[in-house]
């Protein structure tokens, strides 16, 4: 595309009070010879949007640089179709957080438009990815249970196909177990009504059932996936858009558990689970000679909340354990029961059936460590009561209880992870030395069978669980395309897990839909753009095909990358990785990002005026540094901004690009790592602090100190911070002295 | 020391008008907003913790019921409506039915039936026994009750009933002092009990830990029907007949049963004014709360505390009428009243006192006086241990 550069300035909002418009606008003018430069007082407004769609209509101008409020707001005015635009932060990050007329906040508002135009020239419209296959809207769900029935049945009653595949003879799950439940509005015990859900299922017409299945097999990506399910002795394919993977839990095993539980040492110690299928069957009766029970005590926690076993709360024991006892007293009204807790954990409306337990009569021990000792058909539970400070004696009881915990089914099978490493020695002492990184826990647990390069299943975020992050990505795993809902992705009630499901398929809808344009999904949700490999230069490092959170490359025989354009989120992770730079976006590149920071124009050193950039990720940092202008919160002067994708994208050429022409400091805002990460791409500030880990080569290469190079964790609600970090910064480089390379 | 659970004492503590304190999860916001819960004796949330776990043996030995005055604080704050302020109120009536070896208390509280009988029975037997049992030469002509039940019968019956009431409830309380002090009654020494020895007396008279309650309207009320009270029951039992007639030890001038009425100003009658607009106020006043539900302590109102109110308001209502119809010189009716009075003052004092919710006038201050004495026993062995 022919670039035609426009660039305009507005003065609304304090700009045109604070800075010498004129003088701005040389610089597009005179130095970059830019055809168009106008100013308007009000360029949001229908106004000054009109002046630009004349220019767009009349002057054939295609690339705009709008000098004014940052671009997280009004992005809906300065949207123009055909158009690339750059949005010059001048308002929040210029005149809101600088000295209003200083020489200095001129020469920032200066550099902020140099280093646009320099970004806008190496910028392409990115043109929708279409494959060459059909894109498929049908959606796979695996897993015929509560969870599986409800997201395949909100599928298909949105209009879409839906194949269902599930692992037993007959749909239904866990809840076949199940006779009574208590769900909204959680005032009594009610009968299980899974038939009704069943019947629906395999009675809509647009979904397709495979029971005492399994899949074989899933290649391809978001739109193009395609699934071998093996059921009755032959193979069928599907050809599917989106998948949601609803394939459940299992109970952990209670052999596994402490011996003061004194599970195996008789039979009348059971599991909740256990009383589940008792029930089913019959009344509830002693478990060793079928007598009445007349006495009964629940033990909650049983292996959980205990790093030894679960170390996670399966959230619904509790009122499991609470329905279990008003069922024992239902059936016997004298029946002494008791509930036997570490916390009573009833979340939203379930507390009300706590009060209906504790109405019907069941006693509560809050305990933290109770013990079972089994004599005979008799059970005696000994328990420390936190609230009475005394220990409590159970006597004479016929049956314990234990409240055993949610295992999601990936949690089942070897770590795929591992046994790479064992391949073969070479291959895993070059991993050594080049991973340091611990790699995702992926288990062989014979669920999706994905034909992926990192691995055949989905990657677990933590305990097993293949969630990616369940407060701001719910449902969403770290395969794009894949959603969990149900127990598999968390434990949760069966009112949950509806919700769950609901949510889970609305999200695989999203995914079949955007895919079929060409968009990304959630978080970059429409963005048109995908990585693009110049494969001549690869050197099969496999660098990107690792290092992409999604898992989105493949690789051929020779470790080529095979990129899958669907499954990509376009976080530019892989472009940062490679050591090469041949994976750039039509408008996000290495070049680009280069050409901005050697826009950036550096005063000599007798002029005393550092300057540090600042490489900052967009989607928590920058809103962060918008807000500190917002507050008015006085910045340094020397600073100058580029927001990044992702942190996880940094190139470390941009490093040395930036030191070698005289930029004394750079300060990197990404997100939290770890465990409790906040990253949108979730490995991303991971991988950039680990590239910059290696920065000491850089630096000692060019003779300059570490002290240069800076990481900081900025949230959100991290604004007020900021002032005080980054003046901290300019001090250190006060200190550490001006780059010797100013000038050169 | 391990304790057994016994799920039942809740099904048994029902009928002494426990209906919420199972709904209690143990969030301790009644101890916490409560004015007279301490760090040495918190409840009402204790107390709740063992009614649910059925350690009868632990509620026998708490002071805490008698700790509490009911202001209703914590049912108020209660965020679950497990009213842990009735809970106290049935500790109450449930220790007065445990500190009773007679057993007639448990029978009277958890029997409506029972309760009723009994009153009516006792009211119909003391009219009875009036009627067997009067002079033979009834004054038609005046209202003098002296010539139809001389005073100085009256006072021999009068004694004979005192000395009952007297026995029964103070081995009640004697009961209620051993469970109290559980394994400490043997270990503190004499000169602790006597240098608490005021406290008795003062919380006896002002119940002044009531007055720190938040409501002090309940403190006041309660103040009014408790002095009200003393002050007749003085009069028509150590007064009646102006000391101790019997040991011709008595002060005609302060004699309560007579034929001629005292001139206005006298201290006696104004003393009798005084307890009956104060009982009158206090039970009024108790009765509609109760009727109306207007506050916590009122909302719950188990069977004893209507036969409480109702017995005291009647008597002193007949009382009243008796006054009047002696000053309007109505003979038959003023004997009639007369026999009705005692029909309902009688059974109200002996099935009250000692077994059922007058018994508290003993309980609380004893008890109230036994903690102190304990905290100054504990405070002595702190000293001596450090």
């Amino acid at each position: 595309m022919e670039h035609k550069v426009a660039v305009y300035i507005c003065t609304g909002c304090g700009i045109g009070d604070a800075l010498d418009i004129e003088e701005l606008g040389k610089v597009a003018t005179s130095e970059n010879s830019v055809p168009i430069c106008k100013t308007h007082p009000n360029l949001c407004s229908q106004e000054g949007v009109e002046l630009i769609k004349s220019d767009i209509a009349g002057e054939g101008a295609n690339t705009l640089a709008i000098a004014a409020c940052s671009p997280r707001v009004m992005y809906d005015a300065f949207d123009f179709e055909n158009c690339i635009v750059d949005r010059v932060n001048i308002r929040e990050q210029v005149v809101w957080c600088q000295k209003p007329n200083d020489e200095d906040t001129q020469m920032m508002a200066e550099d902020y438009l140099r280093m646009s135009l320099a970004k806008v020239e190496k910028m392409e419209l990115p043109e929708p990815y279409q494959p060459e296959q059909e894109v498929s809207k049908n959606i796979l769900v695996v897993g015929g249970g509560l969870s599986g029935m409800t997201s395949a049945l909100e599928g298909a009653k949105a209009g879409y196909s839906v194949v269902l595949v599930e692992k037993e003879a007959q749909l239904g799950g866990f809840q076949n177990n199940v006779k009574q439940k208590v769900t909204f509005p959680y005032k009594d015990v009610q009968d299980n009504d899974i038939d009704n859900l069943i019947a629906a299922v395999t009675g809509h017409d647009k979904i397709a059932v495979y029971t005492g299945a399994n899949i074989e097999k899933t290649s391809g990506a978001p739109g193009l996936f395609d699934v071998s399910i093996k059921a009755n002795g032959s193979t069928v394919d599907h050809k599917v858009g989106a998948i949601v993977l609803a394939a459940g839990w299992k109970p952990y095993d209670p052999t596994k558990l402490d011996e003061k539980l004194a599970f195996g040492a008789s039979d009348n110690v059971i599991t909740n689970a256990m009383f589940e299928e008792m029930f089913k069957e019959e009344k509830i009766a002693r478990p060793s000679d079928k007598q009445d029970v007349k006495n009964a005590a629940f033990l909650q926690c049983a292996g959980q909340r205990d790093p030894n076993h679960l170390p996670y709360c399966s959230s619904i024991c509790c009122l499991t354990a609470l329905r279990q006892a008003c069922q024992v007293k239902a059936q016997n009204p004298d029946a002494n029961v008791y509930v036997v807790y570490k916390e009573l954990r009833t979340p939203g409306q379930a507390e009300d059936f706590y009060r209906k337990a504790q109405e019907d009569g069941i006693t509560f021990i809050r305990c933290q460590d109770p013990e079972v000792k089994a004599s005979g058909n008799q059970l005696t539970v000994e328990a420390d009561d936190e609230l009475l400070g005394e220990k409590v004696v159970l006597e004479d009881l016929d049956m314990v209880v234990l409240a055993t915990g949610m295992v999601p089914v990936t949690a089942f099978g070897p770590d795929f992870s591992m046994e790479e490493t064992e391949e073969g020695e070479e291959e895993k002492k070059k991993e050594e030395e080049e991973e340091d990184i611990i790699a995702d826990i992926i288990r062989r647990s014979d669920i999706l069978n994905l034909e992926y390069r990192q691995g055949p299943e989905l990657p677990a975020l933590r305990n097993d669980f293949p969630d990616s992050h369940f407060i701001c990505f719910p449902y969403e795993t770290r395969r794009t395309g894949i959603y969990a809902a149900g127990c598999v992705r968390r434990p949760m009630s069966t009112a949950t897990a509806m919700e769950d499901a609901t949510g889970a398929i609305m999200k695989a809808i999203q995914c079949v839909e955007l895919t079929s344009r060409g968009a990304a999904v959630h978080p970059r949700v429409g963005d048109l753009s995908f990585p693009e490999l110049f494969m001549q230069r690869c050197t099969q490092c496999k660098r990107c095909t690792m290092e992409c959170p999604f898992g989105a490359y493949n690789e051929d025989e020779k470790a080529n990358p095979l990129p899958n354009p669907t499954r990509c989120r376009r976080c530019g992770i892989c472009m940062g990785s490679c050591p090469e730079r041949i994976i750039s976006f039509k408008n996000y590149s290495v070049d680009m990002i280069g050409s901005m920071i050697k826009a950036i124009e550096v005063p000599e050193e007798d002029e005393e005026k550092p300057r540090v950039l600042m490489l900052v990720c967009e989607n928590d940092a920058y809103p962060a540094l918008d807000m500190t202008g917002l507050k008015r919160m006085e910045l340094s002067p020397y600073i100058r901004v580029i927001p990044l994708r992702c942190l996880g994208s940094i190139n470390l050429v941009w490093i040395a690009d930036a030191l070698s022409k005289g930029i004394d400091g750079i300060i990197l805002f990404g997100c939290r790592p770890g465990d409790d990460y906040q990253c949108h791409f979730i490995t991303g500030s991971e991988l950039a602090q680990y590239r910059l880990a290696k920065i000491a080569e850089t630096l000692d290469r060019l003779v300059l100190e570490s002290e240069r190079v800076r990481v900081e964790e900025i949230a959100i609600i991290d604004w007020e911070r900021i002032p005080e970090i980054v003046e901290e910064f300019m001090e250190t480089i006060e200190e550490v002295g001006p780059n010797p390379y100013k000038g050169w | 020391m391990s304790v057994k659970v016994d799920p039942n004492l809740m099904k048994d503590l029902k009928e002494f008008g426990l209906t919420d304190a199972n709904k209690c999860f143990h969030c301790g916001n009644c101890t916490a907003v409560c004015p007279l819960s301490t760090p040495e004796n918190p409840f009402p949330r204790k107390l709740v913790k063992y009614a649910q776990m059925g350690l009868k043996d632990k509620i026998l030995q708490s002071p805490e019921p008698w700790l509490c005055y009911y202001c209703g604080d914590c049912s108020d704050t209660c965020p679950r409506g497990a009213d842990p302020g009735e809970t106290m109120m049935v500790m109450r009536r449930y220790l007065t039915s445990l500190y009773d070896w007679t057993g007639f208390s448990r029978k009277f509280y958890t029997s409506e039936k029972f309760e009723i009988i009994a009153v009516v029975v006792l009211g119909l037997l003391v009219a009875l026994g009036l009627w067997i049992f009067h002079a033979d030469s009834p004054n038609m002509e005046h209202a003098y009750i002296n010539s139809v039940w001389p005073v100085e019968s009256m006072e021999i019956a009068d004694l004979i009933m005192g000395g009952v009431l007297a026995i029964l409830l103070l081995s009640n309380t004697a009961r209620c002092f051993l469970f109290v002090l559980g394994d400490l009654k043997s270990k503190i020494p004499i000169k602790h009990y006597i240098a608490e020895a005021k406290e008795l007396v003062i919380h006896l008279f002002t119940q002044k830990q009531f007055s720190e309650c938040t409501d002090r309207m309940q403190w006041i009320v309660h103040l009014l029907i408790m002095t009200g009270y003393s002050t007749v029951f003085l009069m028509v039992v150590v007064f009646l007949a102006g000391g101790l007639d019997i040991i011709g030890l008595s002060w005609e001038k302060i004699r309560f049963q007579r034929d001629v009425i005292y001139p206005i100003w006298h201290p006696m009658r104004l003393l009798g004014y005084y307890a009956t607009a104060a009982i009158l106020y206090g039970t009024t006043y108790a009765i509609i709360g109760r009727i109306k539900k207007s506050k916590a302590p009122y909302k719950n109102s188990h069977g004893t505390d209507w036969m409480f109110l109702i017995l005291l308001q009647l008597t002193t209502l007949t009382g009243i009428f008796i006054h009047f119809t002696r000053l309007l010189d109505w003979p038959l009716t003023t004997y009639v009243l007369y026999a009705i009075h005692l029909g309902v003052a009688v059974p109200m004092l002996v099935l009250e006192v000692p077994f059922a919710k007058w018994a508290h006038l003993a309980y609380r201050p004893v008890v109230l006086y036994l903690t102190k004495v304990k905290e100054r026993y504990a405070r002595e062995q702190q000293a001596i241990a450090s």
